[in-house]
């Protein structure tokens, strides 16, 4: 095993010391600043940075953390301010009865009087509005979500935008709700122990402080978590990402709950403070704004965006009034005209677009990207002499239950794509311990038959039925559940994600943290989490000192023989009870590829039910008890392999038949 | 006015829309076949067209609908517009793509879609602080000549514009028909390796789309000004909307199906503004946009289509 | 006499990212011939193909053609000097009609009277293709398409054809049909660079094989050696105890 000085491990505990210690700093810092720095304009202006910010928080899980372009994200911010504004203000006042009276006596509503029948008052307390705003507009976020949920990003991204339109019409047009474009008025500010919140800022300040340090920590606290993780994962692919187990529609829904919920909070926020809403606060201009913060901070990364948020509002509520009088001052200084009049806060959108066409072409990370560099692996570390041979550290791993029968049974499976057939009737069986091989010649099905196992691709009749349980038809992450993982031919790990968390991935299905539990982290989520590390340590263990070493790189940085050995342990992680591995030893040289064969050798000692697409042949005799041999969709050769590499039908299908000339 | 005259008269408006959709539409159309790029700032360049075709009827000493032209002065003036103003959308167009997403074309992910967001501002925003916000009364020297049919009205200027939009989605048609270039565009937007392996240049591919179909954005623009007799720095979003869905309802990357669609989808604004007001018929159309993507994604003629694959 | 070869490959190696697709390749085309280059499942077959094409770049090693070196020139240029592909799975362009296809071939062509020719060319080579110049070619069959593809290359005037699998998908009818026309081309002095799964059709055709095993070239000779040489069927079921020759 790799002795290293272990620059890996400790720097990560420093950096997250570090980390810890420069944002109670921070925090110390904007707790007191209201002390020192008494203008209250000022304090206004950061009270709506710390809104921007939490809206950028926001996007940031939808955009950053899940990977899905949300441009009318400022709906979810009008929603959560109307909520609040309707039922704390005047707007909405129906007569009163008196079954009305029990929401008087806990204070939601009040009876009042303004000459004429008795009405009823709403005067929701902005504290209870607060969290239920939230919930109230992560109902609207899954509502919104759903029938984007299959849309590719581009179109994901004009959809959503219209809703934003949508909601701002609403807005403006509902006049009995909304008071059109006028705006609610008489909202009413919170009230805290009987001090009702005035003009001053100050207040408001701190509510908003809170709100921005609590919405960073549950930030952090779900993107560390399994939910992250499988955000992520879509964000990254979504085939690998649901063939480990994510629920593709769960997700997506989540993160467009979360992201509105941030957002209807906020709204609730700033519409107490502001006391008014009008539909203009929440106009397209908003949710290009919340983007052009997110892109600056930096996609993904929670610091990022508020950083990229207070830079932005500083930008506009200092930067640009301030540059206009030095500008005026240049103007008058050298006789220009122009410069004595020009105006710079209306180039603000203008510097916007600039802001996302130049980040786009120079920065895509951001200021503060996501994806921590981690230091490369010293000298000793790359060329520490590769220990060779089948897996270690198997004790860990435990053996599979042995079974008896068969478990994966397919057959008369028929796939066809338009009118190609690309798997015609074909059956076959693995029994519960055994290794089968399926081979064949380019194009004969061997992909597409995985695929349909596994829930990619559609059949058009047949059955599979794996331990019982009928497959076809099972979305994929079902299908993984069901015990069945894979990996992909071209290696589909998550690019941007490290080793560990490529792996911890594969563990999806086994853990059960939702995304309460990943931000409360109870001591059994705890648990969960560190149990589902070390099983993930344990499994790159298995591949001796060449996973070990690199479980905080990313992925996209190792080389191909590593990748593919990452997304085998990624596949085991989640402990299945049949591994799928499409033609593992593919990109590797004869030497890497028996010591594959080996390894997968040991997973079969082990009692793991293997599926193996191959096509050396070696391979296969060293692996299989029994080869399928498919050629353009039809099973043509089953048997030893020893027999069917001497196959005539096999030989032609391979070598083509013989021409007359 | 009877039933059947106010349904010939929204036939009428909405065929005039339609056309102005059409052109906008297959111009967003011709640059998703090749790059399934959604290009958000081309709504923007169409904004920019009905301010330079002002701008240069202007040139001419035309303001408002004071000044009548008629015969050869008046074709000629309007044929300059047209020119100069699909000249200078068409280069835009050019200067985008070369310079901000070409460099993006490799890289995955969101960037070059973000990027046209951006171009998108900065195209509405160096207007808005060039020209204003206020509603611009474009230059219509035509001779206010009608005809009436039964109890519905025709102006010469929509007739102007379904002959500029036949005259300009035929030579489109013709273009990617029968040239070699246009041919060339097909071939890309169906396979663009094949096609860099038959000798095509696909960089001058992709900036032709471009500069043609920011040109059709240009003309559309135009139009828009001499149907509206006005010019707004905010004409791009709205009418931005309706080609886009116009795009998908025919079947986006489908050139036919972008003509369909602008016909369809000015029929309909036509017919909801007469049904539920114009301040809804924004929810329609999306409306439309969205049953659309969600239930026929490949749209009524399409074949690519916008789910994944 | 040694004649300059057509195409040469020296030393080349081609990478995917750090995957290692082309270790050390060596291939001459000679004017005239038909080389077959063969191989199993993913062994560098296509990767050859996109880099005597230019869609590929070789890492290291040198592309040669009519003398001179052309590592760095794009594809169009390649095109225009007489190197044209017939693409594996045919790929003509399925929206647009044969006639359409078969100029897309000719684009490195000028128009008039050459082209007039051309066409009469493939056109008298496959009936069939008259036959239906005005379809659409995606509606064709499998075997249909090669010939349009086939009809394609053969609109650039070149020197040097390069075909991908040539007999993939097709009924053996169609696959008789596709050899018999390479040999006819072939006579009429276009040399054949023949990428190809099936070797014993390839073989019975070829002058001269090259056989590809992960990326290394297994062996080399006159068809007829290869034709006799046991070690084929190994390199194509991916054993791997072959030392290159």
């Amino acid at each position: 095993m790799n002795t290293t000085t272990a620059a890996h491990p400790s720097a990560a505990l420093t950096h997250k010391q570090r980390s810890l210690l420069l944002t109670i700093i921070a925090f110390i810092f904007f707790a007191l600043l209201p002390k020192f720095w008494t203008d209250d304009g000022d304090l206004d202006s950061l009270a709506n940075a710390m809104s921007y910010a939490t809206l950028a928080l926001g996007l940031n899980i939808v955009v950053g953390f899940a990977g899905l372009l949300d441009l009318g994200y400022a709906a979810f911010f009008a929603i959560g301010a109307y909520y609040y504004g309707i039922f704390t203000s005047f707007q909405v006042m129906p007569v009163w009865s008196d079954a009305w009276a029990p929401l008087a006596y806990v204070g939601l509503v009040e009876k009042l009087n303004q000459g004429g029948p008795d009405l009823v008052h709403f005067t929701l307390s902005f504290w209870l509005a607060l969290p239920t705003g939230g919930v109230i507009a992560a109902f609207f976020g899954m509502l919104f979500g759903f029938p984007v949920l299959r849309l590719r990003g581009d179109y994901l991204a004009i959809v959503t935008l219209g809703f934003g339109e949508i909601v701002q019409i609403c807005a403006r047009n509902m006049e009995s709700l909304t008071n059109g474009a006028a705006g609610l008025n008489g909202v009413q500010g919170p009230k805290l122990f009987g001090y009702r919140f005035g003009v001053h800022s100050e207040p408001y300040y701190y509510v908003g402080l809170l709100l921005v340090a609590f919405l960073v920590f549950v930030s952090f606290r779900l993107r560390g978590s399994r939910i992250g993780r499988a955000w992520m994962a879509i964000r990254e692919d979504e085939t690998a990402a649901s063939a480990m187990g994510i629920s593709l529609v769960n997700y997506k829904l989540l993160a467009f709950a979360m992201g509105a919920a941030f957002a209807g909070m906020t709204g609730v926020f700033f519409v107490a403070k502001l006391q008014t809403a009008t539909p203009e606060m929440f106009n397209s201009a908003v949710s290009s704004m919340l983007l052009v913060m997110v892109v600056l901070g930096g996609m993904g990364s929670v610091w990022g965006v508020v950083v990229g948020a207070v830079l932005l509002q500083l930008m506009q509520t200092w930067f640009l009034p301030q540059s206009s009088e030095w500008l005026h001052s240049l103007g008058k200084l050298t006789g220009i005209g122009f410069l004595q009049t020009v105006d710079m806060v209306q180039w603000t959108q203008l510097i916007f677009g600039v802001i996302l066409v130049l980040m786009m072409l120079f920065r895509r990370q951001g200021l503060i990207p996501a994806v921590r560099k981690v230091a490369p692996l010293t000298m000793q570390q790359q060329t520490a002499s590769v220990v060779r041979g089948g897996f270690v550290g198997l004790d860990k791993i435990g053996r599979w239950a042995p079974g008896t029968g068969d478990a994966l049974v397919i057959k008369d499976v028929v796939v066809k794509f338009g009118g190609l057939v690309a798997l015609n009737k074909v059956s076959l069986t693995v029994p519960d311990g055994g290794v089968v091989a399926v081979i064949g010649p380019n194009g004969s099905g061997k992909s597409t038959l995985f695929n349909v196992i596994t829930g990619l691709v559609e059949a058009d009749s047949g059955s599979i039925s794996f331990k019982g349980v009928e497959l076809l038809g099972l979305a994929p992450h079902k299908v993984l559940e069901a015990g069945v993982a894979r990996t992909f031919q071209n290696i589909r790990l998550f690019p941007n994600l490290n080793v560990l968390e490529n792996i911890l991935i594969g563990e999806h299905a086994r853990l059960k943290t939702g995304p309460f539990g990943a931000v409360i982290r109870p001591p059994s989520v705890v648990r969960e989490e560190n149990t589902a590390v070390q099983w993930a340590k344990d499994i790159a263990a298995m591949f001796s000192n060449r996973l070990t070493p690199r479980l905080d790189q990313t992925v996209s940085g190792l080389s191909y023989a590593n990748r593919r050995r990452v997304e085998i342990a990624r596949a085991l992680a989640s402990r299945p009870k049949i591994l799928l591995l499409d033609e593992p030893t593919a990109g590797m040289n004869p030497a890497e590829s028996l010591e594959l064969a080996e390894q997968i050798k040991s997973l079969h000692d082990l009692g793991l039910t293997i599926l193996l697409i191959e096509h050396k042949l070696d391979v296969v005799t060293r692996l299989a008890d029994n080869v399928i041999v498919l050629d353009h969709g039809d099973k043509i050769a089953e048997g030893l392999p020893d027999d069917v590499r001497k196959d005539e039908e096999v030989l032609r299908a391979y070598l083509g038949r013989s021409g007359g000339h | 006015m009877t039933a059947g005259d106010l349904f010939l008269q929204q036939a009428i408006n909405g065929l005039s829309l339609g056309a102005m959709y059409s052109l906008l539409a297959l111009g967003f159309t011709l640059v998703y076949g090749i790059m399934e790029l959604i290009n958000f700032s081309h709504f923007n360049v169409f904004m920019v067209g009905a301010m330079i075709a002002m701008l240069t009827l202007q040139a001419f000493g035309l303001h408002g609908q004071e000044t009548i032209l008629t015969g050869l002065p008046l074709i000629g003036v309007l044929l300059v517009a047209f020119i100069v103003s699909m000249t200078v959308c068409g280069f835009i167009g050019v200067g985008i793509e070369r310079f901000l997403l070409r460099p993006l074309r490799s890289v995955k992910g969101p960037a070059a879609m973000i990027t046209t967001i951006g171009v998108s501002y900065i195209l509405f925003n160096v207007i808005l602080l060039t020209i204003g916000t206020d509603s611009k009364n474009f230059p219509n020297p035509l001779p206010p000549i009608t005809w009436e049919i039964g109890g519905a009205v025709l102006r010469l200027r929509e007739i102007l514009i379904w002959v500029i939009a036949l005259i300009l989605m035929g030579g489109l048609t013709y273009f990617v028909t029968y040239t070699k270039l246009g041919k060339a565009m097909r071939a890309t937007a169906q396979d663009p390796e094949a096609a860099r392996m038959m000798g095509v240049e696909v960089d001058q591919v992709v900036m032709s789309a471009f500069f043609l179909g920011s040109a059709l954005a240009g003309a559309s623009g135009m139009i828009f000004g001499l149907y509206y007799n006005l010019a707004k720095v905010d004409i791009g979003f709205a009418s931005g909307l309706r080609a886009f869905t116009a795009a998908v309802l025919g079947g986006i990357g489908n050139v036919p199906g972008a003509m369909l669609g602008g016909v369809l989808i000015g029929l309909i604004e036509s017919a909801s503004g007469q049904l539920v007001g114009t301040a809804w018929s924004d929810v329609v159309i999306f409306g439309i946009l969205v049953l659309v993507l969600v239930f026929r994604p490949a749209g009524l003629l399409g074949r690519l289509a916008p789910n994944k694959s | 006499m040694v004649e300059t070869p057509l195409l040469e490959f020296k030393g080349i190696n081609t990478y995917y990212g750090d995957l290692h697709v082309l270790k050390d390749v060596d291939y001459t085309i000679g004017k005239g011939e038909i080389i077959s280059l063969l191989g199993g499942n993913a062994c560098g077959k296509s990767t050859t193909m996109k880099t005597i094409m230019g869609v590929v770049r070789a890492a290291r090693g040198t592309v040669t053609y009519e003398g001179q070196e052309i590592n760095t020139l794009a594809t169009s240029e390649r095109v225009r000097r007489g190197i044209a592909p017939v693409l594996e799975a045919r790929r003509l362009f399925p929206r647009m009609t044969v006639y359409e296809n078969l100029e897309m071939g000719a684009y490195t062509q000028p128009r008039g009277a050459q082209f007039e020719e051309d066409i009469e060319r493939v056109y008298s080579l496959f009936p069939r293709v008259k036959e239906r110049r005005n379809q659409l070619s995606g509606t064709l069959s499998g075997g249909e398409q090669q010939m349009v593809a086939i009809g394609r290359a053969l609109m650039a005037r070149p020197k040097l054809i390069c075909m991908d699998e040539p007999s993939m998908g097709l009924s053996p009818l169609f696959v008789e049909l596709v050899f018999d026309t390479i040999q006819t081309i072939n006579r009429q002095g276009v040399s054949i660079f023949m990428v190809e799964q099936n070797a014993n059709m390839a073989l019975s055709i070829a002058h001269r094989g090259y056989v590809l095993q992960s990326g290394v070239v297994v062996l080399s000779g006159t068809a007829q050696e290869l034709r006799e040489n046991e070690m084929i069927k190994q390199a194509y079921l991916g054993e791997m105890e072959i030392e290159p020759t």
